[in-house]
């Protein structure tokens, strides 16, 4: 027997407001200024679902309103079906605020009902999210039974059935012309439609009520749009205040964190790079920040830590309304492995300590040499990022043909941006070396020579074609 | 009176001359009349102060010690250096390229972050330092750190007058004909005041002169 679940999240934006809080009155409006959305302290004040503006405030002078976003509701109404994912195989959305499970393949996982329920109950009270919720034995039977706020947890076909007929036209979802005339009919319940002969509802109905019917009752087999999880994460959070003080940032960050973290622990993965936005009021712009972790982490301590480094860095001219986290590549999670004997216990790895520096000092700060097989001087030693290729896997066992640069021993230490010209009387001792650039450009051909200067400094002298002489390093 | 001899010792405060053990773990310079006059060599944590002209070979005394340094693996860690280093020069010295790190930071507060944040790691091996400003808080401060992540700092600053920092081992080098002097000015577990004369004839034949100078030297003025 097929059997599903319906959740309603009947307050979805209300409840994800963050930080969450405490006895202030919050509800939603939508465009025709009716509410849509309340929470439970705005309900305990006396107001209710579909109360125009006007009253609301009469009743309650300090409601806080919010406006009703609708692309902001089916992001979070993903979100929830994304993080159920991992309980339930078959999920499908049923915008603006339900969510189909479907149940009959995940009973023997599961061992029974009960078992689910108990594992599902648990995720829902960890999103935080209100919700209602009923099983029936075809989608929208569920959703109908959901509507009415039966919570009926049962895979007996009878009772589902028997609480199906009993519900009002009212939570079905026929249009209201549709419930007037089966009204004046005297049909008012589910069951008394359900009893009459379809032939003789499609003489006298539209061909929807005929096409409801069928897939409330399973004789039409109703397709639903199962979703498929998602390759990243994508989270964003309203603060409830503004915050113009990147340090009090840190606590709805952290949260976000631990989301990410809670994702990439289910799928035992980590993330080399997240994208954090800080979305403002005047809604013209958001800074886009780039956190990188060249080893890739999945703890949210690590990552807050990287965050907090790169937001002291920054001047806010604004205070921020919003914060989104975005994070598209998950890479599998590999073991670090450590000695067992070394007793200088690192806390850092090399990896770790190049995205700390990063995040506080910018990622062009830090870099490492490479050297080139060029004989001049400027081209054989190269920046690189840090610390590549990766400690461990070596050039030369990838590539067999491979050989390395044999560096030229008697090279200065440092070598000087720019050469400057030779001002002081200088002792050569060593010397000419000619270095020509390739393509033998004679004019540009140097002989270089090494000497030292009265006050004991060691030089590397370069003379060009011209006779004017350089200095192009030093020999620290 | 020994109570107070014995607190002040605990406490670091009181050194008792040669008799005593190594203050600490001494890394061999490469240097054989140096490593006879520091008592083994250069210390393997904590902070060496250099106080030195640039482009004398301050960097080449260091260059055998930074090398055993990196032989554990760890980084060798370069912030502010005074121009480009050179692959070459440090390649053909035996520096494995692959594990070490260049840092520019902006100014002196984040040159001194980055300097600690690396120390702290415990993945550096050696971490030098050119030209900070160090107040005596800020250079306590580096030395727990090394000492925690067991690594050490080379700082390498202008010959001044500069206030007593709490360094392991502190050197004023100056040039000579065939190498360089070195004068200790502080050493933990030792006496301040000796003067080395270090030859690099050994290890860096072309960058010494002769004895007697042999002038075939071709004098440039450039003008």
């Amino acid at each position: 027997m097929a059997l599903y679940l319906y959740l309603q999240f009947p307050s979805l934006l209300v409840d994800c407001v963050s930080p969450l809080p405490a006895k202030v009155p919050l509800a939603v409006a939508d465009a025709q200024h009716r509410l849509v959305q309340l929470n439970a302290e705005a309900a305990a004040r006396g107001i209710t679902l579909g109360m125009s503006l006007g009253t609301a405030a009469a009743l309650c002078a300090d409601l806080q309103l919010l406006p009703y976003q609708a692309e902001r509701q089916q992001q979070l109404l993903q979100n929830v079906a994304q993080q159920l994912y991992q309980l339930t195989a078959d999920i499908a959305v049923d915008p603006p605020d339900g969510l189909y499970l479907r149940l009959c393949a995940m009973l023997r996982l599961y061992r029974g009902l009960n078992g689910y329920w108990q594992v599902l109950y648990k995720a829902l009270q960890a999103l935080g999210y209100r919700y209602q919720f009923s099983c029936g034995a075809t989608p929208l039977a569920a959703k109908c039974l959901a509507r009415q706020q039966l919570k009926l947890l049962s895979a007996d076909s009878t009772e589902l059935s028997a609480a199906l007929k009993r519900s009002p036209l009212e939570a079905s979802e026929l249009s209201l012309t549709v419930q007037q005339q089966l009204k004046r009919l005297g049909i008012t319940t589910l069951g008394q439609l359900l009893a009459l002969a379809p032939t003789e509802l499609s003489r006298r109905f539209e061909p929807e009520l005929l096409s409801y019917l069928g897939r409330l009752n399973g004789d039409v087999y109703h397709a639903l749009n199962y979703i498929q999880p998602a390759p990243g994460f994508s989270r964003y959070i309203e603060l409830l205040y503004d915050i113009a003080d990147t340090s009090v940032l840190t606590a709805p960050l952290e949260s976000l964190l631990q989301q990410l973290s809670a994702q990439l622990k289910q799928r035992d993965a980590l993330c080399h790079q997240l994208q954090l936005s800080l979305h403002f009021r005047s809604q013209r712009w958001a800074i886009e920040l780039t956190v990188g972790s060249a080893q890739g982490e999945y703890l949210p301590e690590r990552w807050l830590t990287l965050c907090q480094l790169q937001l002291s860095q920054l001047k806010l001219t604004e205070p921020v309304s919003g914060l989104e986290l975005n994070c598209n590549d998950f890479k599998p999670r590999q073991a670090q492995t450590a000695a067992l004997f070394d007793n200088s216990a690192a806390s850092l790895s090399p990896l770790q300590l190049v995205s700390l520096l990063q995040a506080r000092l910018g990622r062009d700060a830090i870099s490492s040499l490479s050297l080139q097989n060029q004989h001049f001087p400027e081209l054989a030693s190269r920046r690189q990022p840090p610390l590549w290729p990766p400690q461990g896997q070596k050039q030369s066992l990838s590539d067999p043909t491979f050989q390395p640069v044999t560096p030229l021993a008697l090279r200065p230490a440092f070598i000087l941006p720019s050469p400057r010209p030779l001002t002081e009387p200088v002792e050569i001792t060593s010397g000419p070396e000619r270095l020509c650039p390739s393509g033998w450009q004679l004019a540009a051909q140097r002989d270089y020579f090494i000497g030292r200067n009265r006050k004991g400094q060691w030089l590397w002298l370069y003379r060009t074609v011209s006779q004017q002489w350089f200095v192009h390093g030093l020999f620290s | 009176m020994s109570a107070i001899i014995a607190q002040l010792t605990r406490r670091q405060l009181l050194w008792q001359g040669n008799n005593q053990q190594a203050a600490y773990q001494a890394l061999s310079s490469g240097y054989a009349e140096l490593d006879a006059s520091l008592g083994g060599g250069f210390p393997a944590t904590g902070l060496i102060e250099l106080q030195t002209a640039a482009g004398i070979g301050e960097l080449r005394l260091m260059l055998p010690y930074l090398k055993q340094q990196q032989a554990s693996g760890r980084l060798l860690v370069l912030i502010a250096p005074p121009a480009e280093p050179c692959a070459d020069m440090l390649g053909a010295a035996g520096i494995d390229l692959n594990a070490l790190l260049l840092i520019a930071p902006a100014n002196n507060k984040e040159m001194l972050w980055a300097a600690e944040q690396c120390l702290h790691s415990g993945c550096c091996a050696s971490v030098l330092l050119w030209q900070p400003q160090l107040s005596l808080a800020q250079a306590r401060r580096l030395q727990l750190a090394a000492e925690q992540g067991a690594a050490s700092l080379i700082v390498l600053r202008k010959p001044a007058q500069y206030l007593s920092l709490p360094v392991n081992l502190s050197l004023a080098l100056t040039a000579k004909a065939q190498g360089l002097s070195a004068m200790v000015l502080k050493r933990k577990g030792g006496w301040a005041g000796e003067v080395v004369n270090i030859s690099m004839q050994q290890h860096w034949p072309a960058l010494c002169l002769a004895d007697n100078s042999e002038a075939h030297a071709l004098t440039a003025v450039a003008g």
